[in-house]
């Protein structure tokens, strides 16, 4: 499966990266990073969101030039220009967001890009090119049919077809980057059977995940990463789940966002009762007040987005009643608007900003008709109002006409909770408010929600990041099943709470239904 | 766990029936890969027949065939464009520059292969200019054929004064009015095209890296396919179809005419579209091209049998393209 190379010696390193540096427009993803991996070794790259792992793999296989820094194969210095070089020097990577072909079946996904070829030039054995897919899935224990158009698959075998992907290549040094995101505990343990066989293959296997039970049971070895830079080296032996989040995290965790929580919440602002919606909602009863920030936390596929798009009127609602502000309430988009709820998605590329449009553009839009009741559009009172709010939330931008597109994620999340404050909203919903975003970024959100409420406004937060729903929150509801299934208040606010009322343990049932894994790690995805 | 409790009770059985039946016959429709386009055709051939039993004798259908062997040419590798997120406006004016080409060439006595070679040669290279545009510059596809639409239009009737270039000889016109086996040489060009295509979108590297290219770029470049190659690959054989279709148009026109094929591309355009080609995510399917094409084609041809003017034949095509896409939104519901 591999060349001898590797076997000759395990401490000889397959791979040895160099202090490698690479900035984004207001990031700096990776700075000095330097990591031996060696063949046989599990290699772990651990780190929070956002801390520059897959920026990492991705400069590694040549999708990205890196500022600074080299890279050596066999102790040699490599060009890694294109990911046809990394290939060519044995690299396979398994990416993250899915790097399939949606309308080509699960065969020419697999091995798109070296297909076998047929009798004529140019042609596909599509027999052999089946009958080698079908025995690299078998390899996996996974019954996909090779026929089968990747678009009609689940997220989960869509998984499974990106391991099978990169196994095939049969390479030296196989990347994954978080492959477990998506599989259930059997799939899960079928993958562990196969890395453990690679490594006595002598495969060198990079591994990124931030469950960190999944570390403890595969890994050989762990960096960790914070903010782009590599902050520890070390084996899984010499340290525990609390140090490495520890040094993931580093002097955030204890970090205080909020000056103060709300001790004597307002007047109350929305309430629910008995809510049931065509999403699937059952039951919800839930009230925020003003001052408050609200969190919601749960399993992804617990109900929350519905929520939100239930409060907003984007789905049918079946039964319940909504009250604003002791008004009944019936949801629509523009109604909700209208009477001042904000919603910011968790799509903000897609759903929460005009991308090409100016910084001044998106954060006057949502309040146009408040500022211009004339309907006059006013281009100078537009523009100090614009350069007010960019000063307020110290959105990094040389000018508020540069397009949004050209900013960094955290300043682009800034606009989109800006062009809300505009708009007079006295209930701001948020989703997933810090996806991808870097901690400095996320210390600015959480201090701008906190301005938000402590001018009167609510703020219902929906989070996977358990360690920022117990960070920010004056209450959590939880939910599961799309429903709620517990409150909890800010004394009684933990982590191990929250993921006790997420996730449901039955007393021992056996393999109930595929769990996502995690807590430990913080996030409840 | 469901407690949802639907209409009023007590109503008639056999009105539920009829319902019922009506849902199912919904549902298979809706199940089914034929894109709307095919029952329309389908609706097309029965009640061109009813109205005008001249409709479905051979030598009509026979002629159907032979009016949309160029429109094939030309929505064959539209396929492969648009399923790569692109759009060719550049096609028709490309086909008439290439036809002026060749008529000029066989009018002053050069042989039938040069000449074709000529035309075909003609098409490559705009098509290969579209390719550069569109990858290499990083131009919208929409303006950059619009532009190459408007330069090879212009060179066409500038070279020809916008007159008809006659006296092409007999070659030609022998080649397009010969047949074998009886199938008419243009349409055995047709069937053999569709053929090549089908082979090298379904089996070839080459048709799997077009649905790649629409359907995730980035994927194929770390697949370490050179992406862009290919992209321009797929511009390029849009311009040597449309070099290809000049042979059959200056054979049935017995001339080469600058404007002559002129707004063809959208005729194309539309058969891709109806046929169940999407714009994005590379979804494409070839055989409802071909179904398109021949919707467009059966259309035109029973209208005209009908003495329906040629303008109200346009406005047919257009009511064709929006019931086809209609069904099929329906049919994607969820």
């Amino acid at each position: 499966m591999t060349t001898g190379l590797t076997s000759a010696g395990a401490d000889a390193p397959v791979l040895q990266i160099r202090r490698l540096s690479k900035s984004f427009p207001g990031v700096r993803a990776l700075q000095d990073v330097s990591l031996d991996i060696r063949g046989g070794e599990v290699h772990v790259l651990l780190g929070q969101n956002g801390a520059g792992k897959s920026t990492l793999i991705k400069t590694l296989y040549g999708a990205y030039r890196p500022d600074g820094g080299h890279v050596l194969v066999d102790g040699r210095p490599a060009r890694i220009e294109s990911p046809a070089d990394a290939r060519a020097l044995g690299m396979a990577v398994m990416f993250q967001e899915f790097s399939l072909v949606p309308f080509l079946d699960v065969a020419h996904n697999i091995f798109l890009g070296r297909e076998p070829p047929g009798r004529l030039p140019g042609t596909i054995d599509r027999r052999r090119l089946h009958a080698e897919a079908r025995r690299v899935l078998e390899g996996l224990g996974v019954d996909v049919d090779t026929h089968a158009l990747v678009d009609r698959l689940g997220i989960a075998q869509r998984q499974l077809v990106e391991i099978a992907k990169a196994l095939s290549q049969n390479a030296r040094v196989l990347v994954m980057d978080e492959p477990t995101a998506s599989l259930s505990e059997p799939e899960i343990e079928r993958l562990f059977a196969i890395i453990r066989r690679l490594k006595a293959d002598g495969v060198a296997v990079v591994y990124v995940s931030h469950r960190l039970h999944e570390i403890f049971a595969i890994g050989d070895r762990i960096t960790v990463l914070r903010d782009g830079v590599g902050v520890a080296d070390v084996r899984p032996a010499d340290t525990t789940p609390g140090e490495l989040v520890r040094m993931m995290v580093g002097r955030e965790v204890n970090t205080v966002y909020r000056e103060r929580f709300c001790e004597r919440p307002g007047g109350v602002v929305l309430s629910i009762r008995g809510l049931a919606t065509a999403s699937g909602l059952r039951g919800i009863d839930l009230r925020i007040s003003a001052g408050e920030i609200v969190g919601l936390a749960g399993l992804v596929g617990a109900g929350r987005t519905e929520l939100a798009r239930a409060i907003f009127g984007a789905d049918r609602i079946l039964a319940g009643e909504l009250r604003l502000e002791g008004q009944p309430f019936h949801p629509s988009p523009p109604a909700a608007v209208a009477h001042g709820i904000g919603l910011i998605p968790e799509d903000r590329k897609g759903q929460g900003l005009a991308l090409i449009q100016s910084v001044q553009d998106n954060l006057l839009l949502p309040g146009l008709p408040r500022l211009f009741p004339r309907r006059w559009y006013r281009p100078a009172r537009a523009a100090s109002l614009a350069g007010q709010l960019v000063d307020r939330l110290a959105i990094a931008t040389p000018s508020p006409s540069r397009p949004v597109e050209l900013l960094s994620g955290g300043n682009q999340q800034k606009v989109v909770v800006g062009k809300w404050l505009n708009a007079g909203s006295r209930l701001l919903i948020v989703d997933e408010p810090t996806r991808g975003i870097d901690v400095g970024a996320k210390a600015e959100m959480y201090r701008l929600l906190a301005s938000l409420v402590d001018q009167g406004a609510a703020v219902l937060m929906i989070s996977s990041e358990l360690p920022e729903i117990v960070a920010v929150c004056d209450r959590v509801y939880v939910m599961r099943d799309k429903s709620i299934v517990g409150e909890l208040r800010r004394a009684e606010l933990t982590e191990e709470r929250i993921l006790g009322l997420a996730m449901h343990h039955h007393h021992q049932a056996g393999v109930e239904a595929p769990l996502p894994k995690g807590g430990q790690a913080g996030r409840a995805e | 766990m469901q407690s949802e409790q639907i209409g009023a009770p007590g109503e008639p059985l056999r009105q539920a029936r009829v319902w019922s039946a009506a849902a199912d016959a919904a549902a298979r429709l809706r199940g089914s890969r034929i894109p709307g386009v095919g029952y329309l055709l389908a609706l097309e051939l029965v009640g061109f027949s009813i109205v005008d039993p001249s409709f479905s004798s051979i030598g009509n259908l026979v002629n159907i065939g032979v009016q949309s062997s160029t429109l094939i040419l030309l929505a064959l590798p539209m396929t492969l464009i648009v399923m790569s997120e692109g759009l060719d406006l550049s096609m028709g004016a490309v086909l008439g520059l290439a036809g002026v080409s060749l008529a000029t060439r066989l009018a002053h006595g050069a042989p039938l292969a040069s000449a074709a070679a000529a035309a075909v040669g003609v098409g490559g290279v705009f098509g290969v200019a579209n390719g550069l545009l569109v990858v290499g510059a990083g131009m919208p596809p929409f303006i950059a054929t619009l532009g190459t639409l408007g330069i090879a239009q212009g060179l066409a009737v500038a070279t020809t004064g916008g007159r008809s270039v006659v006296g092409i000889g007999e070659a030609l016109p022998a080649l397009y009015a010969s047949a074998w086996l009886g199938v008419p040489f243009s349409v055995l060009v047709a069937g053999l095209a569709y053929a090549a295509f089908h082979l090298v979108l379904y089996h070839t590297r080459f048709g799997a890296y077009v649905f790649a290219l629409g359907g995730n770029r980035e994927a194929l470049r770390l697949a370490g396919v050179r992406a862009d190659a290919y992209h321009v690959a797929v511009y390029a054989v849009g311009g040597l179809m449309a070099g290809a279709a000049s042979l059959l148009l200056t054979g049935r026109m017995n001339a080469g005419h600058p404007i002559a094929a002129i707004g063809m591309e959208f005729d194309a355009i539309a058969a891709v579209v109806v046929g169940g080609t999407s714009f994005e995510r590379g979804n494409g399917w070839l055989p409802g091209t071909l179904l398109g094409v021949l919707a467009i084609g059966v259309l035109k041809n029973g209208l005209n049998v009908l003495a329906v003017s040629s303008s109200l034949q346009s406005a047919g095509i257009g009511l064709l393209v929006i019931l086809a896409m209609l069904i099929d939104r329906w049919r994607e519901r969820p």
